[in-house]
């Protein structure tokens, strides 16, 4: 019997932006990000129980403080009206994109909006409420191409759907791609099938136009 | 009471599988007990919060405990490690909603508690406890700050180089010595840590 398996995820997060994760202080765009690496990497997922169990640890060792003396008396009380109420409610995915994203995803956006930025290239905002980190999905179609571009701020794109690549090599599902300002590439979806992915751009300090900023990180024009 | 650290079932995680199959009081009462002072103790270590604000989080946690219980699995975490993935998230809670946050996502959401694969289980095994908290007590005094400082403030590594007026390259080579240390292996420090 074969069982078909997934390419191994190839790129992983550092370690450093791993403990921030499993600390709590990751700003939510990047949270996400991770959260979509995790849902494809076995072994970052075991990684991160790992150090979470460091939070663990602190949280058992640290020096108790006193409650007030009707804490858990309140808390009983206020437990009988949360009783069952957050068994979670399982919305059915409608949405065509969506199905084929990981499904934690739909905590995080119900109906992506995709724009078309070229031909063969889409993006849907995801408003996450913060303005360090823009959070969008771009799409590329199969064998789309994508203009030559570089990158301004720290950008993570993370493989959702189908797969990419560039002049270093190929992302599938799962690869968590770390571009610094300066880098340079130009990606290509792979001919059968289109590419979604999920990125996290820092939001540039140089004032150019909501949808230029978009238009990373597979492409920006230098708009001097 | 203490836990036995070093049983594979511990007191804490038996107790917590009863509230989640049973909606045990008593048993929940017991990890209130235990875990509602340690829990505001942790907040009360990271700045910025006061004994009232701590003490709100704290009971806010423990109700939130209450309610997903029935998703912990002992096979898989230790009571205190799911404990504090629920309070830390109750803490990102709080500061979005200090920052008048609109948007209504909430720190559950991000991190995706739920377990969509059940392949992953095979692979995620619980570690044993004690070597974690055996090494955080031998790591030496400036890698520990670093660590503990991430943790009780909740501050990202590149806050608290600037804090504690690092270059981010010593903090990143203090967390990646600490975790070797921690016996912790990452698959990005293997391809890393030499750079």
């Amino acid at each position: 019997m074969t069982v078909q398996l997934r390419p191994e995820v190839q790129l992983h997060p550092e370690a450093d932006l791993l403990l921030d994760y499993a600390a709590g202080s990751l700003s939510p765009a990047l949270c996400v990000s991770v959260t979509a690496h995790l849902h494809f990497c076995d072994k970052c997922r075991a990684q991160d129980i790992a150090l979470s169990e460091i939070g663990g640890d602190l949280l058992s060792s640290v020096g108790p403080e006193k409650m007030p003396e009707n804490a858990l008396e309140k808390v009983l009380l206020s437990l009988n009206s949360a009783e069952i109420s957050d068994q979670a409610e399982t919305i059915p995915i409608i949405n065509e994109d969506m199905k084929k994203l990981p499904a934690f995803m739909s905590n995080i956006i119900a109906e992506p909006q995709f724009n078309f930025l070229t031909r063969s290239l889409k993006v849907a905002k995801i408003p996450i409420g913060e303005n360090k980190y823009e959070l969008a999905l771009h799409k590329i179609s199969a064998g789309g191409k994508t203009p030559k571009h570089d990158h301004r701020g720290l950008e993570v794109t993370v493989v959702l759907y189908g797969s990419f690549s560039d002049l270093d090599g190929t992302y599938n599902e799962g690869d968590f791609i770390i571009r610094e300002p300066g880098d340079v590439h130009s990606p290509v979806a792979t001919i059968d099938d289109e590419c979604i992915c999920l990125s996290v751009v820092e939001a540039p300090i140089r004032l150019v136009g909501p949808i230029l900023r978009m238009i990373n990180p597979f492409l920006s024009f230098s708009p001097v | 009471m203490t836990p036995l650290v070093n049983s594979s079932r511990d007191e804490w995680s038996e107790l917590l599988t009863k509230v989640g199959n049973v909606q045990d009081k008593e048993a929940f009462s017991q990890l209130f007990g235990h875990f509602a002072p340690l829990i505001k103790g942790f907040l009360m270590k990271g700045a910025p919060f006061g004994y009232e604000q701590a003490e709100e989080l704290a009971q806010e946690a423990m109700i939130k405990v209450w309610r997903k219980a029935g998703s912990f699995d002992e096979k898989k975490s230790s009571a205190s490690t799911w404990i504090y993935t629920i309070a830390r998230n109750c803490r990102i809670d709080w500061f979005r909603r200090e920052a008048r946050i609109k948007k209504d996502l909430k720190a559950e959401d991000l991190y995706d508690l739920v377990d969509e694969n059940p392949a992953h289980s095979s692979l995620i095994q619980k570690r044993n406890q004690t070597t974690v908290r055996e090494n955080l007590q031998v790591l030496p005094v400036e890698q520990l700050e670093v660590i503990t400082k991430i943790y009780y403030e909740g501050k990202t590594h590149s806050e608290v180089a600037e804090e504690l007026a690092l270059p981010l390259g010593t903090v990143k080579s203090r967390i990646r010595l600490a975790l070797k240390k921690m016996n912790i292996q990452l698959e990005s420090l293997d391809v890393r840590v030499e750079s």
